[in-house]
């Protein structure tokens, strides 16, 4: 026989109530500590179907792509990845010495004063936004770019290692990926000391994500080295690419990250229960 | 044993299920699910996807490529290890058998990106040219094998092996009108072998496609069997690559540090 547990019906009272918060932007408000995640992740998509439109156009239909010792290829592909590696260079170490610098602030004010409950639940909010924009990174990564660097190699001619399809994928998703990662880790690192301590060691969780992300990045020197030497057409499934799957199985170290953040969530619930259920007790009134 | 020996240890178990349910939380709310499964479907598509690209993606780009003897062998090793590796990770966190479904459609929606906006839009190749495999099929038998037998060893033996079957049968369905033989410029060929043809891959010369060689030919009509027989095989070792991903690389790091590097 067989039992049917349904919930109570009750007035739901969930969020911030502590006017911490201004209203709508509260810890777990859209608009409040998941708000970095859209963010995030609209710039982080926007330059990646900026770039592939950029593609159609300049490496396809104006044929600026087709030969590397043309003048327009320079123009748009070269400077193109000249810009890129200046501007991924400038954007990662501006962000991550932002983290680092303010995290050190941050650690000063918490030891004068404790962060409440309400702000560390809206970091981890802020976490999980960041390792959305993490994903769908490697998203662009490991799919959509592969795909369009695979049509790309089956048709035109590998003259250079510096091809349209790997200017954008190699040069730019590629780095963005260390970016994520390891800028997913200072912020963790540096807002949620109870989880990611640096008493407590370097987590496996990032050691594999940020893994995935480097090694991803050294492969493409064996990838153009094992093109200029091997077989210069494009076999897919052939056995030196086959590293780059590494990247995208060291990736499941993403659900660790998950995992260890939740974790820390149902703590500060178990805390909040204790404390409500202490001022119960306390309270003859309540009592 | 009796079931009246089971009731308080049930009647106990119902009680703090009740309780669980009617936790009252502060700040855990359904946008965390929403955030979770959305977020998690993109790395979960690149991980599948990347891996059928580069160890059968030429099997799967084009219709000429999808053959008896090579495709049915490296295609359900290739598309079965991630499913498996979320089928762990997602029975070991709620009890669902849902991680293959979930890693079907996340990389079904990716490859067809891909696909449209790269192979179709940016080449030029029509999607019924290079359709991407569709494992939808297979990996609702993957998950129904794991919910009935609540066992990853049966799952990768039954369930491996009927899913490399499926696998074949539910895409040769769709790949069989391209299969059908025509006279072309006085030779006999099939509709696939007319794409690949008309529409020039410069880079993968005739010499470069590694299909339909060596003895395994000589087998008459047998050779498609041989192949699927092999394929199955390769699943069930492909559904353990999953396992170790899913254990040593998501769940094992779970709360897990370095001390010193």
């Amino acid at each position: 026989m067989s039992t049917t547990i349904t919930p109570e019906s009750r007035e739901d009272t969930r969020g911030d109530s502590s006017g911490e918060f201004p209203k709508g932007r509260g810890p777990i408000d859209w608009n409040g500590g998941w708000r970095w995640m859209f963010i995030g992740s609209f710039l982080l998509a926007g330059s990646f179907i900026g770039l592939r439109i950029y593609q159609q156009k300049f490496a396809w239909y104006k044929e600026y792509g087709l030969d590397a010792a043309s003048d327009g290829f320079r123009t748009y592909w070269f400077n193109l990845f000249l810009g890129e590696l200046v501007v991924v260079t400038i954007v990662t170490l501006a962000w991550w010495g932002w983290l680092i610098k303010s995290g050190q602030n941050l650690a000063a004010k918490a030891e004068a004063k404790p962060i409440s409950k309400a702000e560390e639940v809206r970091r981890i909010a802020v976490f999980w936004g960041l390792i959305g924009a993490t994903s769908l990174t490697l998203y662009f990564m490991a799919s959509f770019f592969p795909n369009q660097d695979g049509v790309w190699h089956q048709t035109a001619v590998r003259d250079t290692a510096l091809t349209p399809s790997h200017i954008v994928m190699f040069f730019w998703a590629f780095p963005l990926g260390i970016t994520m990662t390891v800028g997913t880790y200072l912020y963790g690192r540096t807002r949620l000391p109870k989880v990611y301590s640096p008493d407590k060691g370097f987590p496996w969780s990032f050691f594999l994500l940020i893994a995935a992300s480097v090694t991803e990045m050294m492969q493409v020197a064996m990838n153009e080295w094992g093109h200029s030497l091997w077989i210069t057409e494009e076999i897919f499934a052939a056995p030196f690419h086959w590293p780059f799957v590494t990247y995208g199985w060291l990736a499941s170290g993403i659900f660790a990250l998950w995992a260890e953040s939740l974790g820390r969530l149902l703590q500060i619930e178990d805390e909040i229960e204790e404390e409500r259920q202490a001022v119960t007790t306390s309270d003859p009134a309540i009592a | 044993m009796s079931a009246t020996a089971l009731a308080p240890e049930s009647e106990e178990r119902t009680q703090a299920l009740r309780k669980l349910l009617n936790r009252r939380y502060t700040f855990i709310d359904r946008k965390w699910d929403i955030v979770f499964w959305v977020t998690a479907a993109f790395v979960v598509a690149a991980a599948a996807d990347i891996t059928k690209l580069l160890f059968a993606g030429d099997w799967d780009f084009w219709t000429d490529w999808k053959d008896r003897q090579w495709w049915p062998m490296v295609t359900p090793f290739a598309v079965i290890i991630i499913p498996s590796a979320l089928q762990y990770i997602q029975w070991l966190a709620w009890r669902m058998p849902t991680g293959a479904v979930y890693t079907a459609i996340s990389m079904t929606i990716a490859s067809w990106i891909g696909r449209i906006f790269n192979w179709d839009m940016f080449g030029g190749f029509p999607l019924a040219f290079v359709w991407p495999v569709m494992i939808l099929a297979a990996a609702i038998w993957l998950d129904w094998v794991l919910l009935k037998t609540k066992s990853f060893v049966l799952t990768s033996l039954v369930g491996a092996f009927g899913f490399a079957l499926i696998l074949w049968f539910t895409n040769y369905t769709v790949l069989a009108p391209y299969l059908q033989p025509i006279d072309w410029m006085g030779l006999h060929v099939t509709v696939a072998d007319v794409q690949g043809i008309e529409y020039v891959r410069g880079q993968t010369p005739e010499y470069l496609r590694m299909i339909e060689h060596g003895s395994l030919r000589t087998f008459l009509g047998e050779t498609q069997y041989v192949s699927l027989a092999f394929g199955a095989t390769l699943a069930v070792a492909g559904y353990w690559v999953g396992q170790a991903i899913g254990r040593g690389l998501a769940i094992w790091p779970i709360g897990r540090f370095i001390k010193r590097f």
